[in-house]
């Protein structure tokens, strides 16, 4: 039997059974430094399966030829933003380590370290437990992942699969990443063997070692150590049973370093516990903390844990208060505040809450991790009883507006309810004002139009009645806004320019920017090109004062406006624009919008795959954009009704059911169109006059010549119409009004290929049938397919073809030819910049063209893919 | 999780070999299925061996086109079905 608390080696455990993780890291390892084509591994399994073991081997064994990062995300409850990135700034210098301390925005911080890892080669990156990654982190890997192919880096991060929730902004991550260079490792449990083979140095029964311990590493390492004839019945008691044998001094220093999550520093060690370095070589000597670089941590956050939760309360306050004064007045650096906030609540400390709390806040804010922002401001809140009524008010209304930029709309919603009952009661009328407008936007984002309109109808009677400000500006820019929506052109401008004339006279570019945003979109969609002027200074003032907001309402705006017209080449530039920028500025819930954008985009455009897919993905993650879900619904339903494909009744009812709870024309008339569309193809057309009706009623009193003419095409294709209606907009009333020719060409111009076939079906001529007929086939479009060749027989025309076989390919991976040209020049070993050059490429087209032809090869790098495609005899077009 | 049949049709004739080739065959196609959630339960071949009807579980129509596309296997036509069992009501 070993003696209770000697040292037991534990690594010798965790890596148990585990060769093959560690030579399939080392071949990973091998393709990158032979190849400098970076990649991504996950490594996966529950809490004490033993990740960091496995990577702390793995990266022993690499050092010397390779530079290892090593970062951690922190269990702090509110972690710090970009706390893991501050890791591996730190081991190198430069401008990531600039970016890094200096708050740089998340996409600056990714420049920086790609720069970095493509400077010295190669490295490994390795960031441990993801599940606790604040935003900006996350951000910053997302983005990298995607650069990961041009950088010779390993990046390896691990997660507990465990507690993933299905909200958790991990999982859409995951999802993201670019399979072709990503690999998942999942960790499993020891085998009954090995626990046997663990259970023979001591009494212990091997069966029910097994059986108590279902084989987690961790857990069986615990009961080792711990020693004794018993096998404690929880992690936690194992655990506890091994810190019992250990001296008193040595209990003081683990459970001073219990308080701290992550990693504690010898000198905040040596502020919480006296004649710390007495206790602490024995902890270390035992095993159960670990040196790290510039402090000592638990061998496990499961361990900590289970001290954490052993202490008496009185103890735990002591030593988060002596906590929270070493951290004030840190030995190295900056005081971290995402820390003090921590400990602060831990200490049950008020004032130091409410004075910590908004600052890590606000920092939190200035570098984009707005999860962690909306947190700290809730933190800040749970302490907030005693404050002053307008204080809380304020930070009510700053957790709000958080909440409006992360997609957490719910809680924004009822921060400013609660900010709002504060004003109305202290009769601060300019606040009540000012929230109700916020509350307009909150509301009209969720859906709740109805509502909003309500809002902001009392903001404008309170600010009326007060002199004039830039809380009055911005409501008349919100009312103008939410008249667009109801697509009331006139009414909109008239508030508008109400908003613009205020704005000017108080120099508010937040109005503004408002203002003209709205104005510029509805004479855009009205076909006036001066509204897209507007909108693209919108743009420019927007984004020069830094108004986030307003630049992603521009983008979404400028999409929305063009894809009315029809003018989805144009449109196609701004999506892409608009979704970097949110997401490199953490703007969740409008790259949410835009990404709903980009789906239609890629329907009308007849990349019917691709639209499919994202439009899965869109409605796979929650999100409180309702507009998104409605767009991605549409696309859903219409991409399966132009195929034939089923079950396309049951999303176009749903988005049905949100369009008529917010009751606009904006979300009743696509809905209307798809539903006539469906009756068409299904050779329905007498359903059509019902259920365009109401929308196309709404669309003539309104005069929106987009949703007149989309409307009025159906009902004319239905027989019910012989002339374009007043109002039809083009390019619908040239095939009402019978010119087809004219209507498929302005299609064709804009990159419709469904579109200008349905034009060209409307014709009597044989020659247009059979060009349509051959487009559709082409495009998989079967319903319609089949219409148009009934047609064609009705004419009398024979020897229809019958639509290109599914070919036999000439190459067995199914490249596109544009990746086959891709795949020769890599064979010749050009680098991508070159293959770019070479083809009139940018140089993001090739790597994704790269990451295709690494995805359909099914290899893993550049070399791998050259040497396939030699075998395969797949060079060349 | 809805069942679907799918029509598919090989001009040149279906051809899988009886022998490891064919388990092999099948197995790959298996296993790309399982990554997007779709089941194939099993396939009726016409005697000339161009047309197939495949039956599958799958979360959605879309899963059964991306699994076509990843074994190379044309989709003429997605009909969503559900059972009938002539001896139920004996």
């Amino acid at each position: 039997m070993r003696a209770p608390g000697r040292a037991l080696d534990v690594d010798a455990v965790e890596l148990l059974e585990r060769e093959q993780q560690l030579a399939a890291l080392a071949a990973a390892l091998g393709d990158v430094a032979e190849h400098r084509t970076g990649m991504v591994v996950l490594v996966h399994g529950e809490a004490g399966i033993g990740k960091t073991a496995l990577l702390r081997r793995f990266c022993a064994q690499a050092e010397g030829s390779v530079r290892v990062l090593w970062a951690t995300c922190d269990p702090l409850f509110t972690p710090r933003p970009l706390g893991p990135l501050l890791d591996i700034a730190r081991s190198t210098d430069g401008e990531l380590r600039e970016q890094v301390e200096g708050g740089g925005q998340p996409y600056e911080v990714t420049h920086a370290l790609v720069d970095e890892l493509d400077r010295r080669s190669p490295s490994v990156v390795v960031v441990e437990d993801l599940h606790w990654a604040d935003e900006a982190t996350l951000d910053v890997l997302r983005l990298c992942a995607r650069r990961i192919y041009a950088v010779p880096a390993l990046l390896i991060a691990t997660y507990r699969d465990d507690s993933l929730a299905a909200s958790h902004p991990l999982r859409v991550i995951l999802g993201e990443l670019p399979s072709a260079l990503c690999e998942r490792q999942e960790l499993s449990r020891l085998s009954h063997t090995a626990v046997a083979t663990l259970a023979q140095s001591s009494t212990l029964d091997a069966g029910e070692l097994y059986e108590r311990t279902g084989g987690n590493p961790f857990y069986v390492t615990e009961v080792l150590a711990a020693g004794g004839g018993l096998i404690p019945p929880t992690v936690r008691d194992a655990v506890l049973a091994r810190s019992a044998a250990l001296s008193g001094a040595a209990r003081d220093v683990l459970e001073a370093v219990a308080i701290v999550p992550q990693r504690t520093e010898v000198w905040l060690l040596e502020a919480l516990v006296q004649r710390a370095l007495d206790g602490l070589d024995e902890c270390l000597e035992s095993g159960i903390l670990r040196g790290e670089a510039d402090g000592v941590a638990f061998r496990h956050e499961l361990a900590r844990l289970a001290i954490e939760e052993s202490l008496t309360p009185h103890r735990a306050v002591v030593l988060h208060r002596r906590a929270l004064v070493a951290l004030a007045q840190p030995a190295i650096g900056r005081p971290d505040l995402a820390r003090l906030a921590h400990h602060a609540e831990a200490a049950g400390d008020t004032d130091a809450v409410l004075g910590y709390s908004p600052l890590a806040a606000e920092h939190a804010a200035a570098v984009g991790a707005h999860r962690e922002a909306l947190n700290q401001y809730g933190r800040a809140l749970r302490f907030a009883a005693g404050l002053a009524p307008e204080r809380r008010a304020d930070l009510l209304e700053r957790l709000a507006d958080e909440g409006f930029l992360t997609d957490m709309r719910a809680e924004g919603l009822a921060a400013l309810d609660e900010a709002l009952a504060i004003h109305r009661d202290s009769g601060e009328r300019l606040r009540a004002g000012d929230v109700l407008r916020l509350r307009a936007r909150m509301k009209s984002d969720m859906g709740r139009t109805a509502e909003a309109r309500v809002d902001v109808r009392e903001a404008t009677e309170i600010l009326e009645r007060l002199p004039p400000g830039i809380e009055l500006a911005r409501t008349y820019a919100e009312v103008s806004c939410l008249t667009l929506q109801a697509d009331d052109a006139e009414q909109t401008i008239a508030w508008g320019q109400k908003a613009i004339a205020l704005a000017d006279r108080l120099g508010d570019t937040d109005a503004l920017a408002h203002a003209l945003n709205t104005i510029g979109t509805v004479e855009l969609s009205r076909g006036d090109m001066g509204g897209k002027e507007k909108l693209e200074r919108s743009l420019e003032l927007a984004r020069s004062a830094g108004e986030l907001r307003y630049v992603a309402m521009a983008y979404i705006n400028l999409c929305a406006a063009l894809s009315q017209l029809g003018r989805y080449l144009e449109m196609a530039r701004y999506a892409d624009e608009g979704i970097k920028y949110c997401e490199e500025h953490g703007l969740e819930a409008w790259t949410k919008w835009l990404l709903a954008a980009k789906t239609e985009l890629q329907l009308a455009l007849g990349l019917w795959d691709r639209a499919a897919e994202a439009a899965t993905s869109i409605l796979d993650t929650p999100t409180s954009t309702m507009a998104a879900v409605h767009g991605a619904l549409l696309v859903r339903a219409l991409v399966r009704a132009r195929r034939g494909d089923p079950d396309h009744r049951d999303p176009l009812d749903r988005a049905q059911e949100m369009a008529r709870t917010v009751g606009d024309l904006q979300w009743l008339a696509p809905v209307a169109a798809a539903y006539a569309e469906c009756a068409w193809l299904e050779g329905r057309p007498q359903e059509i006059e019902a259920v365009t009706q109401a929308a196309f009623e709404l669309a003539q009193e309104q005069s929106a010549p987009s949703f007149v003419g989309e409307l009025g095409l159906w009902r004319s294709r239905a027989g019910l119409l012989d002339e374009p209606p007043v109002d039809a907009g083009e390019p619908y009333s040239y095939e009402i009004a019978g010119d087809w020719a004219r209507a498929a060409s302005y299609w064709r111009e804009n990159g419709c290929r469904y579109e200008a076939a349905l034009a060209l079906a409307a014709s009597r001529d044989g020659k247009a049938l059979r060009q349509a007929l051959a487009e559709l086939q082409v495009l998989g479009a079967r319903p319609a397919a089949a219409i148009v060749a009934g047609r064609l027989r009705e004419l009398g025309e024979r020897g229809l073809p019958r639509g290109p076989r599914p070919k036999t390919r000439a190459n067995p991976a199914g490249l596109t030819a544009r990746e086959l040209e891709v795949l020769q020049l890599l064979t010749e070993g050009l680098r991508n910049a070159q293959i770019a050059g070479r083809l009139v490429l940018s140089e993001k087209t090739v790597d994704h063209h790269v990451s295709a032809i690494l995805r359909k090869l099914n290899v893993r790098s550049r070399g791998e893919a050259a040497a396939t495609a030699t075998r395969l005899g797949l060079r060349g077009p | 999780m809805s069942r679907y049949v799918v029509q598919r049709t090989f001009p040149e004739g279906l051809q899988i070999p009886v022998a490891d080739g064919g388990a092999e065959l099948c197995r790959g196609v298996v296993e790309r299925n399982a990554e997007d959630g779709v089941t194939w339960i099993c396939s009726f071949v016409s005697e000339d061996r161009t047309r197939t009807f495949c039956v599958y579980d799958a979360p959605t129509p879309e899963a059964i086109r991306r699994t076509a596309a990843r074994n190379e296997l044309p989709v003429d036509e997605i009909t969503r079905v559900s059972v009938l069992d002539p001896y139920f009501y004996a």
